[in-house]
């Protein structure tokens, strides 16, 4: 044995590791470019048009906590819809007058518009929305964000996807769409728009899909059926996507660039952090609840299994892919193992030139103008965010061991907040979105 | 916006299917989306397939003449599986080496069954496997470029039982396995569903194709402009970046290969990638094409030696085809293959490049579709074009009179010209001296391990088999003067030899290798096999007081 027996290991241990890696990107890429696959599969991820008919109420719930700056812009222009039949429900803490004011405010103006009043102790976003849940007279529930920009033609849209489909549940767009405001945004904003845009359709189509946090609609007694969201849950839409569709429920997704929810990034990295750890923190509650395994198929199962653990492996995979390199640079193992070692590097510039080509069709179908240095800064960027997100993966483990897993993070964030954090930061922490 | 369903979670439903308007005018009867499904073309396709096996696989031992590269590859795949590396001496970068390890694996079950059929007449039964794949993936994409059925079959034809086609097919050539991967590509590249890892493999089959032989990268715009015609522009960008990549990731392979075995640029002491490109990009040229004389005429004439129909018919085919561009849907639909037949033909005209014989087996496939798609638009126009629902009865009689008169005037000119040329390849023996040379070295030296040859590379996998040690007892001829790691075994130059075997490549090239002539020159025929200039002499080393191999 010897040196020669520690080489062998050595070269066996890295091509099983780079195999392995070379797998798991190859798949994330192959469900990452979804929606390209043909013409047709992008033709179909499209919202339909419209036929004028209108056979279902929307009750829209709102929850919106120290957001008395953007809500009343939000309610009017919630209120503009075209669609007929619609309420708004307005979700306030019963410790936050500034908000509640305003929301009063709207519901006097418009009877459309009603306040309902969270007097939970600690608060959260599914607490809100369960305490709102009673009181929705619409056939559909609907979930928007206090600082969301929502297309007026959506909900005829959406009302059309119902009846066409008879669907229990469906998944619009939300789009992040300030990409310049800094290199991680960058990033963020091309996360939604392969997540929103691709791989979201994909999950609708096989039969397990981890909602987003706004723009999804279900319908009203699917979701009394479920108890509604899960109060102690991180990921609680997520959670909701995965407990609906393991019982077989159909959901159906729909992202049209003129459609789309537009938001905005994270105010400064620290709070994307947060928000990833956050994420993380709730898939790795969801998979652990088990309700996925209650989904039929073998492969549904471990679509389920490997969405819901993709962070993670996500976060292994960018720290491990140069140290595999380095190895096979400097350690003098057989060519051909050397050779292995470069594949998951392959498929990760694979990865990074479909972002490259999906950043100018970001562009086009936004209307935005991508530059040179956009782009420079995508590919710049990519390591570095691939240590972000390893970064607040690890943090989610640490966080789930001890026991660290209530809402205190984000509460204790937006209730500490001072004014010079902005506002728009404290929205941003507050907000509940689905990873990508 | 497209009036479609959004997708469903239902795991029943398949994915959605919605038609997407279309970009391709073509009025002719498209291809069905499933080739694999439609009947009359397996039949077809099926019937022709057996007459190309038939005519390409009988004889194929002895017919054409063994040539010395076959040789160097199957040699190279032996080497690959015996584990020796890429190849029995240096590896030394003359060519990607993705080739013959294609050729290692083709033969690696007969090889092991049966390892004295490891010879490069025997093993040319293997290439039949990559005419087979090659002349199917033909009618494939003519199908795919909407030729009609017949036009497809045409194309098919001419490509498989082209006299031209059947000698150099036959032949153990990188070129063919070329070939099939760059078929490979452009069939991907117009896959008619569009899908975007169809073009991402499109991407790596090319790829794989210029690393079997690295010409083959003339051919890739050729492979992008197909791809490019059969996109549709909402997926446009991702299919071909994506193609794009996957080709230059694999390409990067090579030189990737290079560096981690520390040979990626020259220095002293070892070969390199740097080197092998030097070499290929500095080889003497051969002339001007249509310079009577030059070298390459006289390729030229050996190509149309075979035939004329192919070469002249292709490249006029690829004419018509870009002067009609504008009016003929055919003409568009080819534009892939007629951009191939015009790259590669404007570089066979390069002045002072290099053109070996086996050039034109990269243009075979293009030059057939090209003529077929030209046949198939002749066709239309003298059948379809201008005919109105009111058309007098006699006209379209006359029309198709004419198509008749031209069919059976075409059938007149090809039908005897490719009869013998396949007669010829069914009935000659070509390499009845090779057999019987290395028939003579098996039996009448009597101890092959102590004996020292110098043979080309066709018969040297034979000697192998008879028991010479491989490399410095069987030794490639030009290697006595050409690879250090040979020329310092025999410090006394030839009179360290005991044999040559001169063939016609050897009586060749010993012009300009010192050695081997003088091993010429210092030895005495002891056998000959057949006569003039394709003789081959067994000649033996006069034993000037060395003591050669024992010689019964």
């Amino acid at each position: 044995m010897g040196i020669w027996g520690d080489l062998l290991l050595t070269s066996v241990f890295i091509a099983v590791v780079s195999l392995a890696l070379f797998w798991m990107a190859a798949f994330t890429l192959w469900w990452q470019m979804h929606a390209w696959r043909t013409p047709e599969v992008l033709a179909s991820t499209r919202f339909s048009s419209p036929d004028g008919g209108e056979h279902v109420s929307f009750s829209l719930l709102l929850p919106a906590r120290h957001e008395q700056a953007v809500l009343d812009h939000t309610i009017q222009r919630l209120l503009e819809s075209t669609h007929t039949d619609f309420e708004i429900i307005v979700i306030v803490g019963h410790d936050d007058p500034e908000t509640t004011e305003v929301a009063e405010r709207a519901a006097s103006r418009d009877p459309r518009v009603r306040v309902v009043v969270d007097t939970h102790e600690k608060k959260n976003k599914p607490k809100a929305m369960n305490t709102a849940l009673p009181h929705c007279r619409g056939d559909v529930v609907g979930v928007f964000d206090a600082e969301d920009q929502v297309h007026p033609e959506l909900l005829a849209h959406v009302d059309h996807a119902f009846r066409t489909t008879k669907a229990d549940v469906v998944q619009g767009g939300v789009q992040l769409i300030n990409f310049h405001s800094s290199w991680y945004s960058l990033r963020n904003c091309l996360e939604y728009f392969f997540w929103f845009r691709s791989r979201l359709h994909l999950h609708a189509q096989k039969g397990f899909i981890p909602l987003g946090g706004n723009t999804v609609f279900v319908r009203t007694d699917v979701l009394r059926e479920a108890d509604g969201w899960d109060p102690n849950c991180l990921a609680e839409d997520c959670d909701l996507g995965v407990r609906l569709s393991s019982v077989g429920k159909k959901v159906v997704v729909a992202y049209d660039s003129d459609m789309v929810t537009k938001e905005e990034t994270p105010g400064s990295l620290m709070s994307l952090l947060k928000q990833r750890t956050r994420w993380n923190q709730g898939f790795l509650q969801v998979y652990r609840k088990k309700d996925w395994k209650q989904l039929p198929g073998f492969g549904q199962r471990l679509l389920a299994r490997y969405t819901l653990m993709t962070p993670f492996m996500q976060a292994f995979t960018g720290l491990i892919i140069p140290l595999n390199i380095v190895i096979a640079v400097f350690l003098d193992v057989p060519v051909s193992i050397a050779f292995i070692t470069f594949l998951p590097a392959v498929t990760a510039l694979v990865t990074f030139v479909f972002e490259v080509v999906g950043l100018h069709d970001f562009g086009k179908q936004y209307g935005l103008r991508v530059r040179f240095v956009h782009y420079l800064k995508l590919i710049v960027g990519g390591p570095f965010y691939q240590v972000l997100l390893a970064g607040a993966a690890v943090r989610a483990v640490w966080r789930e061991q001890r026991g660290r897993n209530d809402w205190e993070l984000t509460t204790h964030v937006g209730a500490h907040l001072t004014h010079a954090e902005t506002r728009a930061g404290t929205a941003r922490d507050l907000r509940e979105d689905v990873t990508a | 916006m497209t009036s479609t369903l959004p997708a469903v979670t239902t795991p029943k439903v398949p994915a959605q299917r919605q038609p997407v308007p279309t970009q391709r005018s073509t009025r002719r009867t498209t291809p069905p989306l499933r080739l694999r499904s439609s009947r009359p073309d397996l039949l077809l396709c099926g019937a022709l397939l057996v007459a190309i096996l038939v005519v390409q696989g009988w004889n194929i031992a002895d017919y054409p003449t063994l040539s010395d590269d076959e040789g160097t590859y199957l040699a190279q795949a032996w080497a690959v599986q015996e584990g020796r590396g890429l190849a029995h001496y240096t590896y030394w970068y003359d060519h990607p080496p993705l080739g013959w390890i294609q050729i290692a694996l083709l033969t690696w079950i007969p090889a092991a069954l049966s390892p004295d059929s490891m010879t490069v007449g025997t093993m040319r039964a293997a290439m039949l496997v990559i005419s087979a794949i090659s002349a199917v993936l033909v009618y494939v994409l003519g199908r795919r470029l909407s030729l009609p059925r017949w036009a497809a079959g045409l194309g098919m034809v001419m490509f498989g039982l082209s006299p031209l086609s059947v000698v150099l097919q036959r032949e153990i050539f990188l070129d063919n396995l070329a070939v099939m991967w760059t078929l490979l590509a452009f069939t991907l590249a117009a896959s008619p569903s569009r899908h975007l890892w169809h073009h991402f493999g499109a991407g790596i089959a090319a790829a794989t194709a210029v690393l079997t032989k690295e010409t083959m990268l003339f051919v890739l715009p050729a492979v992008f402009v197909t791809m490019w015609r059969h996109s549709h522009r909402d997926t446009r960008k991702f299919a071909l970046t994506g193609a794009v990549t996957a080709c230059a990731l694999i390409g990067l392979s090579y030189p990737l290969f290079a560096l981690l075995k520390g040979e990626l640029f020259p220095g002293s002491g070892h070969v390199s990638l740097w080197d092998g490109i030097k070499y290929q990009m500095t080889r003497p040229g051969s002339g001007f094409i249509l310079d009577q004389g030059s070298g390459s005429w006289g390729v030229l004439q050996s190509w149309l030696y075979y035939d004329r129909v192919l070469i002249v018919g292709g490249l006029a085919g690829g004419l018509l085809l870009l002067v009609t561009w504008r009016w003929s849907v055919t003409a568009r639909a080819l534009a892939g293959p007629s951009c191939a037949v015009v790259i590669l033909a404007l570089v066979a005209m390069r002045p002072s490049g290099y053109l070996p014989a086996m050039y034109v087996i990269q243009a075979l496939p293009f030059l057939a579709l090209v003529l077929a798609g030209g046949t198939a638009s002749v066709a239309h126009a003298v059948l379809r074009r201008r005919r109105s629902e009111t058309e007098k009865r006699y006209v379209t009689g006359a029309r198709y009179a004419v198509a008749v008169a031209l069919a059976l005037a075409a059938c007149a000119y090809v039908v005897p010209r490719w009869y013998d040329g396949a007669r010829t390849a069914v009935i000659a023996d070509a390499n009845a001296p090779y057999q019987a040379a290395s028939k003579w070295l098996a039996a009448e030296v009597a101890d092959p391990e102590d004996t020292r040859v110098l043979v080309d590379d066709a018969l040297w996998l034979d000697l192998v088999h008879a028991g010479y040690e491989p490399g410095l007892g069987a030794i490639w001829f030009y290697k006595a003067d050409l690879d250090p790691a040979v020329t310092k075994t025999m410090p006394r130059g030839w009179k360290d030899l005991d044999y040559v075997v001169a063939s016609p490549t050897v009586r060749r090239d010993a012009v300009d290798l010192p050695n081997v002539r003088a091993a010429m020159e210092h030895s005495t025929p002891v056998a000959t096999f057949g006569s003039g200039d394709d003789r081959i002499e067994i000649r033996r080393i006069r034993s000037d007081g060395t003591a050669p191999g024992g010689v019964r």
